[in-house]
């Protein structure tokens, strides 16, 4: 454990940025609302901004791409197919541990398979991460219900505890360690993992209530959304407040439904692109001819839901698929966020015991 | 029942020729195509019941199952004339190209149903993904015990493959049984739906399997038929087809229940259907 001035982050940052193409939180200038995004100038980065309005994965999987090209000379029957070049290093500056957990279920999703996606992929190798820890939570959060938060376990190359005016800095990688010794960091002392354990205990007991309450009644919703008791009704009552807006998706860091379209460009070229799709939007499933096999609206639902919180889902991710990072409750215009869902199912479930 | 398929073309798609087009029924036609480099096309090894991902240039990707058999016959699709891209393919003459990814998807059995009776029963088009174990399975006829085949379609003009159905009725060994919805002027087989041919053909039950594929409604009598014979739901098989984009488990437009079709099918048993959840 290696310590450093609050003052010396942007030196950190800067360091980076003569590798890598840079990115963190920032804050949009009309509204302060904090995203992340894409920086120019490391002195942007706001380490103490509350969680970014939207995940990092657009950084891995943007919101629309295009993944290949072709020309195709229908009078001379030719075709030429040209893969993108999507390889540039990147660092992730400032990644607080609930999307840290979501980059690395998107990494077993994407990579861990039965096969690798090679755009993803393209975009994950070369990556540094600098991952930040939440030393108070923010008020959506509830990463302590599903084990992903605050402070970040693995994944990253620097991890940082903010411990007053300075950084508790860990290095979790060959590359963070370099990096460390680049910026001549001093060595934390014996009594360094004790006080950062103390900062992430102090966070983890400020938690609200509703939160910590909620903690042992993730994995028994879990457990119903497995093995399919949850009854209609329920399901029904969750569809019934959706508005199919895929809001919840786009801001989920564990969201990756791709859909993959052909578009033409100019000059005889074909973009094949592919953007963020949502289990929620009615054309998710129709076939050509119209035929669409999914239900209307709860089916739906039920199929997001089950993504996030089931076993069989989890076993592709090594956790659930839900971070606690309380976007989807946010954003949702119908009040059916993960966390409001699981409080929906843990009534069903109580209701019944008391019967 | 899932992992990659070896050799497959997973990410950009190999370019391949159309050689030919055939009319089959309405709005059905078949593509016969090659690998514009012999490599790509010794290296494209398939098992019967996988499908493909084809690009119609300028057009986009589609999912197609493929009908020919893994030895010794043509590559083919046959598609029907149904959204945006298979307009566009259908389009499409000798010489043109489009392009191939895959295969993907686990195939039907062939080497663990050696020994056992093999009943096909397929409605409509529903023949196409069913051709590619048909042709296969009689290849190695000496290796299977009973094998059957009952097709059938609205009317005669909508079976496919009418000049394979004329090699297979003339096939020793193979009871085939082609039926057509309505009597019309000049047909002398069997009139009614497909399901009620099951008793006719006397289905064997022990030591037996069925592959099942056509319209919800067709597959839906077939199955409590063949129930009903006495087939154990694992011995069923069914292929299922959805929207897919990518066919390699990312996109997930094909999830069924807890499964993938593009990974964990297409295939599956009509055990694992009952508990899919979904409709199919």
């Amino acid at each position: 454990m290696y310590i450093m001035p609050k003052s010396q982050a942007r030196a950190l940052a800067a360091a980076l940025a003569e590798e890598y193409d840079l990115y963190g939180p920032v804050l949009r200038e009309a509204s302060g609302e904090p995203t992340f995004d894409r920086v120019e100038d490391p002195a942007a980065i706001r380490l103490e901004a509350a969680i970014p309005y939207n995940p990092p994965k657009s950084v891995v999987f943007p919101q629309a791409e295009r993944v290949l090209s072709y020309r195709y000379d229908r009078e001379a029957k030719k075709a030429v197919f040209v893969r993108d070049d999507l390889v540039r290093p990147k660092a992730l500056v400032g990644l607080r541990a609930c999307d840290l957990s979501g980059l690395l279920c998107l990494d077993r999703f994407y990579l861990g398979q039965d096969y690798v996606d090679e755009f993803y992929r393209d975009h994950r190798k070369r990556m540094f991460i600098v991952a930040n820890t939440c030393v108070r939570p923010f008020p959506q959060c509830f990463c302590v219900c599903t084990d992903s938060g605050p402070a970040p376990r693995e994944g990253f190359d620097v991890a940082l505890t903010a411990a007053g005016d300075d950084y508790l800095v860990e290095a979790g990688s060959e590359k963070g360690q370099a990096l460390t010794r680049r910026l001549g960091l001093k060595d934390a002392g014996p009594g360094a993992a004790a006080r950062r354990a103390a900062i992430v205990d102090a966070s983890i007991a400020s938690f609200d209530g509703a939160a910590m309450e909620n903690k042992a009644w993730i994995s028994r919703v879990m457990n119903r959304i497995t093995t399919g008791f949850i009854s209609n009704d329920v399901w029904e009552y969750i569809g019934d407040q959706c508005f199919e807006c895929g809001a919840c998706s786009f801001v989920c860091p564990t969201c990756s439904c791709f859909n993959v379209e052909d578009i033409d460009s100019r000059e005889g070229r074909t973009d094949r692109v592919r953007s963020w799709d949502s289990c929620s939007y009615e054309g998710y499933t129709r076939m050509a001819g119209e035929h669409n096999p999914r239900r209307p609206v709860e089916d739906r639902r039920n199929k997001r839901f089950f993504c996030k919180l089931s076993y069989s889902q989890s076993k592709k991710y090594l956790r659930p698929g839900c971070v606690g990072c309380g976007r989807c409750n946010r954003v949702c215009p119908g009040d059916i966020g993960i966390a409001n869902v699981v409080t929906y199912i843990r009534r069903e479930i109580t209701k019944a015991g008391a019967k | 029942m899932s992992g990659a398929n070896p050799g497959a073309i997973v990410t950009v798609p190999a370019i391949a020729v159309v050689d030919e087009v055939r009319d089959e029924i309405e709005d059905v036609r078949t593509f016969y195509f090659s690998f514009e480099d012999p490599a790509v096309g010794r290296d494209f090894r398939v098992k019967s019941g996988q499908f493909i991902m084809c690009t119609v240039f300028g057009a986009g990707e589609f999912a197609v199952s493929l009908p020919f058999s893994p030895e010794n016959d043509r590559p083919h699709i046959s598609v029907r004339r149904v959204g945006k891209v298979t307009r566009a393919l259908h389009e499409l003459r000798a010489g043109d190209k489009i392009g191939v990814r895959g295969p993907f998807g686990n195939g039907f059995p062939f080497e663990s149903i050696k020994g056992k009776n093999v009943i096909y029963v397929a409605g409509g088009i529903g023949l196409i993904p069913l051709r590619s174990s048909i042709v296969h399975v009689l290849q190695h006829r000496p290796d299977f015990g009973r094998i059957i085949l009952i097709y059938g379609s609205k009317s005669s003009r909508e079976l496919m493959y009418r000049d394979m159905i004329e090699q297979w009725k003339a096939t020793e060994g193979f009871e085939t049984y082609f039926t057509i919805d309505r009597p019309e002027p000049g047909w002398t087989g069997p009139v009614g739906f497909v399901h009620t041919m099951v008793r006719p053909a006397d289905v064997p039950v022990e030591n037996t399997v069925a592959f099942v594929c056509g319209p919800p409604l067709m597959f839906n009598s077939v199955i409590k038929e063949l129930l009903a014979a006495g087939i154990k739901d694992e011995a069923i098989m069914s292929t299922l087809e959805r929207h897919m984009k990518c066919g390699i488990g990312k996109c997930q437009h094909c999830a069924i229940g807890r499964t993938l079709v593009c990974t964990d099918g297409p295939v599956y048993t009509y055990k694992q259907i009952k508990t899919l959840g979904e409709q199919i």
